[in-house]
């Protein structure tokens, strides 16, 4: 569960990048974070993660504080950033090998997690090379093994799904949701409406550092006008706010 | 056409190489570039002044024993060599492995005008170390021998026209090597194992002079041999007899003879070179291939400690990649080798039958002062090794990791330092074990001094660390820029050269009535005391220090 309380944030005074958000994802849900370019969802993901501190409020991964406890609250959560550029001088055997060590991944349950994700990402045959050897969605899935080694209760994605191709794409959006069944948190960014619509339990929509809505889709339709795509509705609320 | 186009790219080159020197429109930060302007001169001011402080006594006792001219050999050979080192290693970087050129290749301008633009920006840079190393110098040395105004212009004539033959050689080689690059499968390790390679062979060429005849005697005969030296050595540089004869003898046909024969030489290197470069530049372009090969399933699986995995990780982001590897784990491997290697080059081909003896001689009368010696030559290598300064910026965006992991940034640190106390230590041992090859020092004196080089390490490591994390530089496009084009590196320097005074006054002040034990006793202590003090400041500070990175 994340639990984001009251949480303001300014990058030059007197301007603030978000403004009061107050947001909580359930156990067992999907959870899709949309807005413009700009709008403050790189922000918020940063905080939530432990990158940026608030000017005010606090942030709550499965109960423990990001500020207060911060080392508890980072092992109860798993995070793909949106540049997939990582390591790239690490072969991909040794950045997992690394992570697993971070996360305190068992011997046992190393070489069986390894070789699942890699083999359903199909990279395993790759993992013996440098890292900067990969093209972007290779890099891309790499990053997203690391993460799931320890298979981590929450699961934080900053647009996870570019550079992705079809069927990757189609994996993650399986595991998601095969994670949340089990009663566990995703919560990701996108520009992909489609996915949104069809991944999410609910969304959030953040313009210009306020949370602008936040339900499910239909929730959405009802309040402003049925028939809409998600598009449209996104369009719309976004607007409205400038 | 062709000259603007070069003269245009030039610019463009040096533009790129000195984007970083902090501009900025704030008030804030125009003091703040001022104040760094004005240490940046302190530090230029006080180089200046110990070289000129070296020059003048060096200088003074030639005279007396009528070999002043040894000066002028001694002073070129070594801004011979220097930048022929140098650019070994920034040539490689700036014509194969930068960035500008995946720009520059597919613009209508002809590998002939690109060599030359990229010769300049090699020039011009060696031009600035030219100037403290050379013109101070030879300005002492036309003050001290009352010099005529026909000296100063040969002077100037020379120290321009001087170091293009070295930055020709050096860049040639490069070129040559790095032409066989398109035939390797891992162009990365070519590079370094090119740099190699060029470096033994410019090594083999100082050795050459290993071979001449000398006497065995004293001081005198070493001077002698030093000017033996620069005989020797003239084949390597076939300028450097028309510079000594031009500077010495006030010979203007000599001066006409460096600037034709340096002018022809560049023609050929440049009708040479542009047949080269295309060979070897199109080749670098392009990473590593994949390469399907299976993982060796007992080891890879397999769970190792924190600190391990965290400073292994360190290492191999070190090592693999070229430019990290050259610019932070090579100085502390070279330096002291090559120190051996130019000490003993121009001695006897067995040289424990003279340097060994005076060394050994020399010991008694200065034994209170050899472990701060070996300390301040441990700590000038050491300035060189930029593992810490570059610890946080050479992850680039990556850095914001640290903060996201549920590993105590504290604890980050200690193992991001780790690697530079390591390398530090290492090049601290070469240069103890050569030490005691010469002076055969006691066990307990060796033992001490190698604690004081570790815990100087440490220190220096962790302050470094800081200056790193005020000052992250982490949106780079080539490595290049974390480890040649960054002006936090300047502070290795600052750091290094403040200890070396701090050493060397404290040496003076307590060598006269405190026995050498205690002073490196003292040292040791110090030197602990500071690096708990500067990890406990960052303990304290950690989240104001990290805060520039997210």
């Amino acid at each position: 569960m994340i639990k984001i309380e009251n949480v303001s944030k300014s990058y030059v005074k007197g301007k603030k990048s978000i403004d009061n958000l107050n947001l909580e994802i359930k156990n067992g849900e999907i959870f899709g974070f949309l807005g413009p370019n700009g709008a403050g969802k790189t922000t918020t993901i940063k905080m939530i993660t432990g990158i940026l501190n608030p000017d005010e409020g606090d942030i709550f991964i499965d109960g423990k504080s990001i500020q207060k406890e911060p080392l508890e609250a980072k092992k109860n959560f798993g995070f793909v950033p949106d540049s997939p550029d990582m390591f790239l001088k690490l072969k991909g055997i040794e950045y997992l090998n690394f992570l697993a060590d971070i996360y305190e991944v068992p011997n046992e349950k190393r070489k069986e997690r390894i070789e699942t994700l890699t083999k359903k990402f199909e990279i395993y045959d790759d993992l013996n090379s440098e890292i900067q050897s990969y093209s972007h969605g290779m890099r891309q899935k790499i990053v997203i093994c690391g993460v799931l080694l320890n298979n981590p209760k929450n699961w934080i994605l900053d647009e996870p799904m570019t550079g992705l191709d079809p069927k990757s794409s189609y994996d993650l959006k399986e595991m998601m949701r095969e994670h949340a069944k089990q009663g566990n948190t995703v919560f990701f960014s996108t520009h992909i409406l489609e996915v949104a619509e069809k991944l999410c339990d609910r969304v959030g929509i953040i313009n210009k550092g306020k949370l602008v809505f936040v339900g499910t889709f239909e929730e959405m339709k009802d309040k402003f006008k049925e028939n809409a795509s998600l598009e449209q509705l996104f369009l719309e609320i976004t607007d409205d706010e400038k | 056409m062709m000259k603007n186009k070069v003269v245009a790219l030039t610019k463009v080159f040096l533009k790129n190489s000195f984007q970083n020197i902090e501009t900025s429109s704030s008030k804030k930060n125009k003091a703040n570039s001022k104040s760094i302007l004005i240490l940046y001169a302190i530090v230029f001011l006080y180089l200046a002044g110990i070289v000129g402080f070296f020059s003048y006594n060096l200088v003074e006792g030639l005279i007396k024993i009528q070999q002043e001219e040894v000066f002028l050999g001694l002073i070129l050979l070594v801004i011979g060599i220097f930048v022929l080192i140098q650019t070994i290693f920034s040539a490689i970087s700036l014509l194969y492995y930068s960035k500008d050129n995946e720009y520059i290749l597919p613009l209508p301008i002809k590998p002939s005008q690109i060599i030359m633009a990229k010769t300049n920006v090699l020039l011009i840079t060696e031009y600035f170390i030219v100037v403290i190393i050379g013109l101070i110098p030879l300005i002492i040395y036309g003050i001290l021998t009352s010099a005529n105004i026909f000296y100063y212009i040969s002077m100037i004539i020379t120290l321009l026209a001087f170091p293009i033959v070295p930055i020709l050689i050096s860049s040639l080689l490069v070129l040559i090597v790095m032409s066989f690059a398109k035939f390797t499968k891992n162009k990365n390790r070519f590079q370094v194992i090119a740099t190699i390679i060029l470096i033994i062979a410019i090594c083999l060429i100082s050795f050459k002079t290993n071979d001449m005849e000398g006497s065995q005697e004293e001081l005198i005969e070493m001077a002698t041999k030093a000017n033996g030296l620069v005989e020797m050595i003239r084949d390597a540089f076939p300028t450097l007899g028309m510079a000594i004869e031009a500077l010495a003898n006030n010979s203007y046909l000599n001066l006409i003879e460096l600037v034709l024969v340096t002018a022809i030489l560049y023609l050929i290197y440049i009708a040479v070179g542009q047949k080269l470069f295309l060979r070897g530049a199109v080749g670098s372009l392009y990473s590593g291939k994949r390469t399907k090969t299976a993982i060796n399933e007992k080891i890879a699986f397999k769970r190792s400690s924190l600190s391990k995995t965290y400073i292994g990780k360190e290492f191999k982001t070190l090592i693999r990649n070229p430019i990290f590897f050259m610019q932070c784990i090579m100085p502390a491997i070279l330096f002291p080798i090559l120190v051996i290697v130019l000490s003993f080059a121009g001695m006897h081909t067995e040289p424990n039958t003279d340097i060994v003896q005076i060394a050994r001689m020399l010991q008694e009368k200065t034994s209170i002062y050899l472990g701060m010696a070996i300390l301040m030559i441990i700590q000038f290598f050491s300035m060189f090794i930029y593992i810490s300064a570059t610890a946080i910026s050479r992850d680039g965006q990556n850095a914001v990791f640290m903060k996201y992991i549920p590993v105590l940034l504290i604890k980050q640190i200690d193992y991001k330092v780790m690697p530079n106390i390591i390398m530090t230590t290492i090049m601290g041992i070469i240069s103890i074990v050569i030490a005691q090859y010469l002076f055969l020092m006691p066990i307990l004196y060796l033992i001490l001094i190698t604690i004081a080089m570790i815990s100087m390490g440490m220190l220096q490591s962790y302050l470094m660390i800081i200056v790193d994390l005020k000052k992250p530089k982490l949106d780079w496009n080539s490595e290049y820029t974390v480890v040649k084009q960054n002006m936090n590196l300047i502070w290795p320097m600052i750091l290094g050269v403040a200890n070396i005074t701090i050493i060397g006054v404290l040496s003076y002040i307590l060598g006269s009535f405190m026995n050498s034990y205690i002073i490196i006793g003292l040292l040791i202590l110090i030197y602990l005391g500071l690096t708990m003090l500067v990890r406990k400041y960052i303990e304290k500070n950690i989240d104001k220090l990290f805060r520039k990175i997210y």
